[in-house]
């Protein structure tokens, strides 16, 4: 199976090919706005910290961003720098290859309104470089495909997650990669998990990760981590913190897990990868478009629009009157499962075709309405 | 005849009601019914289609999720009154 996409220098595809500016801390984030009023067609990309942090913090923030800036589906990028900031514009320039890239530093180039100047002729030239680009005939292979899920519902884990993860069976079975992420939402599935993982040595790995991470929920929540599986989740019939889990893990379908990353991190195996991410959607998602991810896959059974910037974010909908109500938000309408008699691996299939399709530039509702929230994992305090 | 559960794992002993089933309706699983419902099933819960015994595990994306803490009857609607996690998973 074969999609269309813009053929990267390192042999990566992109799905898209967009020219980002991204300011390298809050600061900056006026002009990259100014920047984007002026010329709709780039991707901003703002953001709240950048400074005031501690050096893990500090260090997660530039892996994320120079992920970012390095994703295939960024074709040209403008960093917009403060100036006095710890993540300075240039610590992100050199870190990007085999692309356009440049930075402006607002304190050396005449303040805010001269910096947005000059920001809006070299993103303009950016545009005009990248027009000229074609897209090319790729393998499936070739993508990294993100699954996440928010706003979930009691049908998630019946309709749109199986026939997730039966999508995701299908992309590792012609040779490309899914990252399923969101620790948070792997609790009570460690020795799961374990099993299903290609060594033992990933097996340990994933115990200790999920086991970690519940540890960590239970400081931090104390008499609360039993809420991890809310009441709301009894009252739609779930009967286990296991049984929940199960059904978001089912994202990522059933083949062995290759690799286990840490936030942000880069896979170097294909096939069923899990990373270490926080269970709210948008880090989660900004973690595994830093590792590369092409297109994310989001189930949601309450309607979450959320989207991303520079990635199309695939909306499936778990149910049809959530689908029905927001036609302009949901792509796929894995309701059909319990109202028009389709399988879990019939929308499998819908699934990975409008996947390919939308690889190779149709776009998503998210895009359509360009919904691009963004944010990274901080756990530190600011100082 | 009309689906109204899903099964999601061929290992599975629970199906999940995708609409409610009444008790005595039959619980139909692409296109076939496989067991009737001794009482209410709400939509999203679990119905057993076999009996599971006291101890034993319900079975459910072909993974253990709960034990049975009593006897549970074909067609029973199987949830926290009459399961529990299973030891080693988080408790509250």
């Amino acid at each position: 199976m074969n999609f269309s996409g813009y053929k990267r220098e390192d042999g990566r595809f992109g799905t898209r090919n967009h020219v980002m500016v991204m300011s390298s801390v809050a600061c900056a984030n006026g002009v990259v706005d100014a920047i984007s009023r002026a010329l709709p067609e780039i991707v901003p990309l703002t953001h709240p910290y950048g400074c005031g942090c501690g050096p893990e913090d500090l260090g997660v923030m530039m892996r994320t961003l120079s992920g970012l800036l390095n994703n295939p589906n960024v074709g040209a990028a403008l960093v917009i720098g403060h100036g006095c900031e710890n993540l300075n514009s240039s610590f992100l320039t050199q870190v990007v290859e085999n692309k356009p890239i440049e930075a402006l530093v607002i304190q050396d180039s005449g303040g805010s309104a001269a910096t947005t100047a000059k920001g809006i002729e070299i993103a303009s030239r950016f545009l005009k470089q990248l027009e000229r680009q074609e897209r090319v005939s790729a393998p499936a292979s070739e993508l990294i495909i993100a699954l996440e899920c928010g706003g979930s519902d009691a049908f998630s884990g019946i309709t749109a997650n199986p026939a997730v993860g039966a999508a995701a069976d299908l992309l590792v079975r012609e040779g490309g990669t899914v990252i399923l992420s969101e620790t948070t939402e792997m609790i009570g599935t460690a020795h799961i998990l374990k099993r299903r993982c290609a060594t033992p040595e990933l097996g340990e790995q994933v115990e200790r990760l999920v086991n970690n991470h519940e540890r960590h929920v239970r400081e931090s929540l104390g008499e609360l981590a039993g809420m991890v599986i809310a009441p709301g989740n009894i009252d739609g019939g779930l009967s286990s913190i296991t049984e929940k889990s199960l059904g978001c893990i089912r994202k990522g379908g059933t083949t062995p897990i290759t690799e286990i990353v840490e936030y942000a991190g880069k896979p170097t195996n294909r096939g069923f990868v899990i990373m270490d991410t926080p269970g709210y959607d948008i880090d989660s998602m900004a973690g595994m478009a830093a590792a590369g991810a092409q297109l994310i896959l989001f189930t949601t059974g309450r309607g979450s629009v959320a989207g991303f910037p520079a990635i199309p974010v695939v909306k499936v909908c778990s149910n049809s009157r959530t689908f029905n109500k927001m036609p302009g938000d949901m792509d796929v309408n894995a309701g059909a499962i319990t109202d028009a008699g389709k399988t879990i691996e019939e929308v499998g299939r819908q699934i990975f075709d409008l996947a390919l399709e939308v690889a190779s530039g149709k776009r998503t509702c998210a895009e359509l309405n360009r919904s691009i929230p963004f944010n990274y994992l901080k756990q530190g305090p600011t100082f | 005849m009309k689906n109204n559960a899903l099964k999601i794992d061929q290992k599975d002993n629970v199906a999940i009601a995708v609409h409610p089933i009444a008790k005595g309706e039959a619980v139909v699983v692409e296109g076939k019914p496989l067991v009737e419902t001794i009482e209410d099933v709400d939509a999203g819960h679990k119905v057993a289609l076999s009996e599971i015994r006291k101890g034993e595990e319900v079975f459910r994306y072909g993974e253990p999720i709960v034990e049975a803490t009593r006897a549970i009857k074909k067609g029973e609607w199987v949830h926290v009154h009459n399961t529990q996690p299973i030891p080693g998973d988080l408790k509250d």
